[in-house]
């Protein structure tokens, strides 16, 4: 009796202590450090970039001095025929490093699911393609795709193609080596999300398709699919977004190169900026660059809304 | 079902192939660290030999200890790669407490702009912020590529990564604390803080190892090669070993071998907060 009675009397003091003490502005002092960080590191730059992008900067200290020159910036860089090139690099780059990361990663996911000694370990040590320096693996696959005695080649030799392909020095297999790459880390990406999401789906479900005498395949193509769709839908979108990204492996692999073969769209962002100092035409090329981004997250949002709706 | 069916379906005929897997993808991490501890010889064999025999450390001895621009660019990545990590824990923790605790009006805008932040490619940022920085005289400072790790790479993510393990302790656990006579602070510090350790180790583990590797902001914030971290370092030597593999690989791997390290003892904790982080919300 009397300890309920001290309950309730604390309780109702819990409430006034939440309502007078935690009150909003104290929330707003403990969110503020961060957002003071992320407004002058990250929005004002993103904002600047559009004052940038509508100025003929060519000496970074003296920006504020530049001349406007309206959307000349962005008329060279859309009719740039480099820029459209490297539009289309990034595409064929996005599209062979997605399509191969995904289906290898499921395949993966679907194996590492099952239950036997050391998958947990094995599972996590798959993550290291996916952990180690961009920098370091693209070093390493510069190596491993040598043409005179890189181990790739060498491995190929053993069937029947022909040997000494200089895979990186060559522009017509020189984005094919970066996606070898790209897919090399992107599998252990795929490989986990997939598969937090087979564990999520009902073993009764599996039990109800056995019993109604589906297959292993059927049991994959009826059950697991429709079940992991929210799932897949994020990883690609994710995966779009990783790769899209993607400048490290590439500068260090090739820097672009031969011939802009492997330019993708951050390559080309930087030529601009860094290697000809065109802080206002890379600015435009930049927010150009952007849009895509901001449309995948947009979708990307709503995705997830209705996959919390449901 | 066949013999081989049988072999293969059973438990121990499963691990076997999950080892074999592991072999064919982990290759090229052997690959590297083997042509690490070859003679400059050995590294052109045809075919090529598998083991480094005899293994030999003078890559190591030529390419990381007697250069004092590796060894240099290694004593930047620490400074900076542990300066993100503090700086990411002493700002996310409070912001990711804040956001889990109420349900404030711009929790959802909030969100989405640390999510932006994780797809904008890093460049499009390097670009703004290295006018900025030359022009407030940060360029060529450890502290602009800590801020800029920090504020693009490393805080949103973390703030992320925090958030679901505040939102797990309870609200009468700090009502309590407070009836004691704790400040909202004190018992941020002294009650939540304790209990989400794990949470704390996961996103500072995380942020270590993306500073670690980070790359856009080194290569372009700093021109001053005694400011530059490691991973600018190992590609500004590419040039110099153009054929020296075997040199080139042990950097690489002293530059790997950190984040190998890191991740192979904080596996259980990393594993599951690059999940989470990477979708949720």
């Amino acid at each position: 009796m009397t300890s309920q009675a001290q309950q309730a009397q604390s309780k109702g003091l819990a409430d006034r202590l939440r309502s007078v003490n935690l009150s909003r502005v104290g929330d707003y002092l403990f969110l503020a450090p961060a957002m003071v960080l992320i407004l002058a590191v990250m929005v004002y730059p993103l904002a600047y970039e559009l004052y940038l992008s509508v100025h003929d900067v060519t000496i970074a200290g003296s920006a504020g001095q530049a001349p406007f020159v309206g959307l000349e910036q962005y008329r060279a860089v859309a009719t740039d025929p480099a820029f459209a090139q490297a539009l289309w690099v990034t595409v064929i780059y996005t599209a062979g490093s997605l399509f191969f990361q995904f289906t290898i990663g499921l395949a993966l996911a679907l194996f590492f699911n099952q239950t036997f000694p050391g998958h947990g370990v094995m599972r996590a040590l798959m993550l290291l393609g996916w952990m180690i320096p961009l920098v370091v693996t693209g070093n390493l696959f510069r190596w491993m795709l040598n043409g005179q005695y890189g181990v790739i080649n060498l491995l190929l030799n053993l069937g029947p193609l022909e040997a000494g392909r200089a895979w990186l020095t060559d522009p017509t297999t020189a984005l094919i080596g970066v996606i070898v790459a790209n897919i090399w880390v992107g599998i252990p990406f795929n490989m986990v999300l997939l598969l937090a999401g087979l564990q999520g789906i009902s073993l009764s479900l599996y039990e109800a398709a056995k019993i109604d005498g589906a297959n292993a395949i059927q049991r994959f193509l009826y059950v697991t699919l429709p079940q992991l769709r929210p799932v897949i839908a994020i990883v690609l979108l994710l995966g779009f977004i990783y790769t899209f990204k993607v400048f490290d492996l590439i500068f260090v692999m090739t820097g672009g190169g031969p011939v802009n073969a492997t330019t993708v769209l951050p390559i080309y962002v930087y030529d601009v900026l860094f290697e000809f100092f065109r802080f206002g035409r890379g600015a435009a090329a930049s927010i150009l660059v952007l849009v895509l981004p901001i449309i995948i997250s947009l979708v990307y949002l709503r995705l997830l809304r209705r996959e919390e709706s449901s | 079902m066949t013999a081989l069916g049988r072999i293969w379906g059973s438990p121990y005929g499963k691990t076997t192939l999950g080892l074999l897997i592991l072999g064919i993808y982990l290759f090229p991490v052997y690959w590297m660290i083997a042509t690490s501890l070859k003679s400059f010889g050995d590294i052109f064999a045809v075919p090529p030999e598998l083991l480094p025999i005899p293994p030999t450390v003078q890559p190591y001895i030529q390419a990381v200890f007697n250069d004092p621009f590796v060894l240099r660019s290694i004593i930047n990545s620490a400074i900076i790669s542990v300066s993100t990590l503090v700086l990411t824990l002493v700002l996310a923790a409070p912001a990711a407490y804040a956001l889990a605790r109420r349900r404030l009006r711009f929790t959802v805008v909030v969100i989405f702009v640390l999510l932006l932040a994780q797809m904008v490619p890093t460049i499009i940022i390097a670009g703004p912020l290295f006018v900025i920085f030359s022009q407030v005289g940060l360029v060529n400072s450890y502290l602009a590529l800590v801020l800029a790790n920090t504020t693009i790479i490393t805080l949103p993510f973390a703030i992320i990564i925090l958030r679901p393990f505040f939102l797990s302790v309870p609200q009468d656990l700090e009502d309590a604390a407070m009836i004691d006579g704790c400040t909202r602070l004190g018992s941020l510090l002294r009650v939540v803080l304790p209990l989400v350790t794990p949470g704390l180790i996961t996103a500072g583990a995380i942020a270590f190892l993306m500073a670690w590797g980070e790359f856009v902001f080194g290569l372009t914030l700093t021109t001053n090669e005694q400011l530059q971290p490691v991973t600018v370092a190992l590609n500004e030597i590419q040039g110099q070993y153009s054929t020296r593999w075997n040199n080139l690989m042990a950097v690489s791997t002293a530059v790997a071998l950190p984040i190998v390290l890191i991740f192979i003892s904080l596996q259980k904790y990393i594993v599951g907060g690059l999940t989470a982080g990477a979708t949720k919300e």
